[in-house]
C-alpha cells in the first residue's frame, strides 16, 4: 500500500507512520465491530427491558390476583 | 523570587510546569490557546475534574515564566509523591492504562481527543490513579486516526502483556525505554499463544509488523481523514478489551507469604507493631517511607495515624497484594511501590533529568526499615555507616530494627555463604549510626532478640 504526501498537519508526536496507516487500514473492522456490540447492547437493552416491563406486569397481575 | 522549570516538561510546546517559590505552576502557551479554551468550554475539564479523573487547577494572576509565549498561567492540585510505571505493580499499571481509555473516550464525547498517552502522565493519589496533565488535549477532527495509539502501546498494552505472559519483572525494561517498550521487542519476548488473543495479535504483533513496513512512509491528508469517529471509538473499546484480558496473580515469589513464615511468636509481632505505633504518634510525621514494606502492616500503622506513607518493596508480588488492599478499602494515605534499595531509581531521561532518582523526589519525615538491615549487610555487603548515611538523606526520623546474628532469619541468610561478617553486631550497628544519628530510644523486642530504636538525624 503506497499512501502519498499532499500536506502534513504537525503534531508534536511522532505517531509513527505504521501506527497511523494500521489504524486506517483496520478502521472499518474496528468500526463495524464496534457498531455492532453498541446496536446489540441495545437491542440486548430492549429486550431486557421488555422482559423486566413483563415481570413486573405479572408481579402486579399476582398482587391483583392475591388480593 | 526564585523559579526553575521542571526538567522534564520540555517536549510539548503546548506548555511548560515550573517552580516558583516552593510552588508548582503549569504555563499555558498561545500556541495551546484554541485548545485550551475548548477544553474548558466544551466541559470536559469541569467533568474530568468533577468525577477525579484529572487533576484540577485554578487560573492565577502569577506572572508567567517565558511571558513571550504565555496565554495562562495555572496553579495545578500537587501529588504528594511522584511515582513512575517502572514503580508500579501489574495492578496499578492496568489501572493506568484503563484510566487512559476512559478519558480518551470522555474526551470524545466532548469533541476533543488525547494528543498523548503517556504513563507518565499519570499519578497516584493513594488507591486512585489520576490524570496531572492538563494540556493533554486537543480538538478532534473528524476523520483522524489516534495519535497516541503507538505511545498507548508502547507505554501500556505492552508491559502489561509481558508482565502477564512472560515475566512479571519485564516491568523494568521501561527503565531501559523510558518512551516505552518497542513493540518489535515485545512481539519477540511475548509467547506465540499470545497471537490467538485478538487485541494483542493485532496491537502488539500486527502493530509491530505494520511499523517495520510502513517506516518513514509519508501519509497523505485524504488518507488521514479515513478514521471514522465509530472506528476510532472501536480503536479504544478494542483496547480495553484487550487490557482487561490480562490479569497477574501473585504467586511464587520470594515475600508474599513473608508474614505466614516468620520466625517471631504472634507476641513479639504484636510487640513490635506497639512500639512502632507509639514512635509514630510520638513524631506525628506527614511524609512516612516505609521501606521493605511487604504487604504494609506496618506501613499502615504510619498511614493510620494520617501521615502520607509510601510503601516500598522490592517483590512486586508483595506490592501487588499492598495496592489490592489499598483499593479494597479505598486507602487514599498509602501508595505501595516496587523498588529494590540496592539499586533505587536513578535519574533518567535527558541530562539524567527528565526521570528523578529516589531521595530528589521529596523528603519524608520518618523512614522505617523494619527487618531489613540485615538484608542490606548480609545479602548485599553493604556496610553499616553506608547504611545510616543512605537513610538520613531519606528524612530526619529513623525506626530501624537490628535483627541479630543468631536470629533464624540471618541464620538463613548465612546458610549458603561464608560467614565475613564479623562487625555484623549490635555494638557496631549502634557506632556506625550514631555517626549520622541520636538514638531516642531504643526497644528489645519481647520474645526476640531484635532491637527497636527511634533516632533522630543529627544537625
Amino acid at each position: 500500500m503506497k499512501i502519498l504526501v499532499s500536506g502534513f498537519t504537525w503534531v508534536y508526536l511522532d505517531p509513527g507512520s505504521g501506527s497511523f496507516i494500521l489504524q486506517i487500514l483496520l478502521a472499518a473492522l474496528l468500526g463495524g465491530a464496534y457498531a455492532v456490540k453498541v446496536y446489540w447492547k441495545k437491542i440486548k437493552g430492549l429486550f431486557i427491558r421488555s422482559s423486566s416491563q413483563e415481570d413486573k406486569e405479572r408481579i402486579n397481575a399476582d398482587r391483583e390476583h392475591d388480593e | 523570587m526564585t523559579s526553575n522549570l521542571h526538567q522534564a516538561s520540555f517536549r510539548d510546546p503546548s506548555g511548560f510546569v515550573f517552580w516558583r517559590d516552593g510552588m508548582l505552576f503549569r504555563q499555558v502557551n498561545r500556541i495551546y490557546q484554541k485548545d485550551y479554551d475548548c477544553l474548558i468550554r466544551s466541559g470536559l475539564y469541569s467533568s474530568l475534574v468533577r468525577d477525579g479523573l484529572m487533576v484540577g487547577h485554578e487560573e492565577t494572576q502569577e506572572p508567567p515564566e517565558l511571558s513571550e509565549l504565555a496565554y495562562r498561567v495555572l496553579k495545578p492540585e500537587t501529588v504528594s509523591f511522584i511515582s513512575y510505571p517502572y514503580e508500579w505493580c501489574f495492578s496499578q499499571l492496568r489501572d493506568a492504562a484503563l484510566l487512559t481509555l476512559r478519558i480518551q473516550r470522555k474526551a470524545l464525547e466532548h469533541g476533543m481527543t488525547l494528543k498523548d498517552a503517556s504513563a507518565y502522565n499519570i499519578q497516584f493519589f493513594g488507591y486512585q490513579p489520576i490524570l496531572i496533565d492538563t494540556l493533554s488535549f486537543e480538538e478532534y477532527r473528524e476523520g483522524e486516526p489516534w495519535v497516541a495509539y503507538r505511545q498507548f502501546c508502547q507505554h501500556f498494552l505492552a508491559p502489561l502483556a509481558l508482565m502477564a505472559y512472560t515475566d512479571v519483572r519485564l516491568s523494568q525494561l521501561l527503565r531501559v525505554y523510558l518512551d516505552g517498550i518497542p513493540l518489535d521487542l515485545a512481539s519477540r519476548l511475548l509467547p506465540w499463544k499470545t497471537r490467538l488473543s485478538l487485541g494483542l495479535a493485532t496491537h502488539i504483533h500486527l502493530h509491530a509488523s505494520a511499523q517495520k513496513r510502513y517506516a518513514g512512509e509519508k501519509i497523505s491528508t485524504a488518507a488521514r481523514g479515513k478514521m471514522g469517529k465509530m472506528a476510532l471509538l472501536g480503536l479504544i473499546d478494542s483496547l480495553e478489551a484487550a487490557i482487561r484480558s490480562l490479569s497477574w496473580k501473585p504467586r511464587g515469589t520470594e515475600w508474599a507469604d513473608y508474614y505466614r513464615e516468620t520466625n517471631y511468636s504472634d507476641q513479639a509481632f504484636e510487640d513490635k507493631k506497639q512500639r512502632v505505633e507509639e514512635f509514630v504518634s510520638h513524631v506525628h510525621p506527614s511524609m512516612v517511607w516505609d521501606l521493605g514494606a511487604n504487604t504494609g502492616i506496618f506501613s499502615r500503622i504510619a498511614s493510620g495515624q494520617g501521615a502520607k506513607t509510601i510503601a516500598f518493596d522490592i517483590d512486586p508480588a508483595a506490592v501487588e497484594l499492598n495496592y489490592r488492599e489499598c483499593v479494597r478499602a479505598k486507602e487514599t494515605n498509602l501508595l505501595p511501590l516496587v523498588l529494590d534499595l540496592t539499586n533505587p531509581s536513578p535519574g533518567l531521561g535527558w541530562a539524567n533529568a527528565e526521570r528523578q532518582a529516589l531521595v530528589e523526589r521529596g523528603k519524608a519525615d520518618m523512614v522505617l526499615a523494619l527487618a531489613l538491615v540485615h538484608h542490606l549487610a548480609i545479602s548485599n555487603n553493604v556496610p553499616f555507616q553506608r547504611i545510616a548515611d543512605y537513610f538520613s538523606q531519606m528524612g530526619e526520623w529513623l525506626v530501624v530494627e537490628f535483627v541479630p546474628k543468631d536470629d533464624s532469619q540471618v541464620q538463613r541468610l548465612l546458610a549458603s555463604r561464608k560467614d565475613i561478617f564479623t562487625e555484623y553486631h549490635k555494638q557496631s550497628f549502634e557506632r556506625a549510626f550514631n555517626e549520622v544519628y541520636e538514638i531516642r530510644a531504643d526497644h528489645p523486642i519481647s520474645f526476640s532478640g531484635r532491637i527497636l530504636y527511634l533516632m533522630q538525624r543529627r544537625q
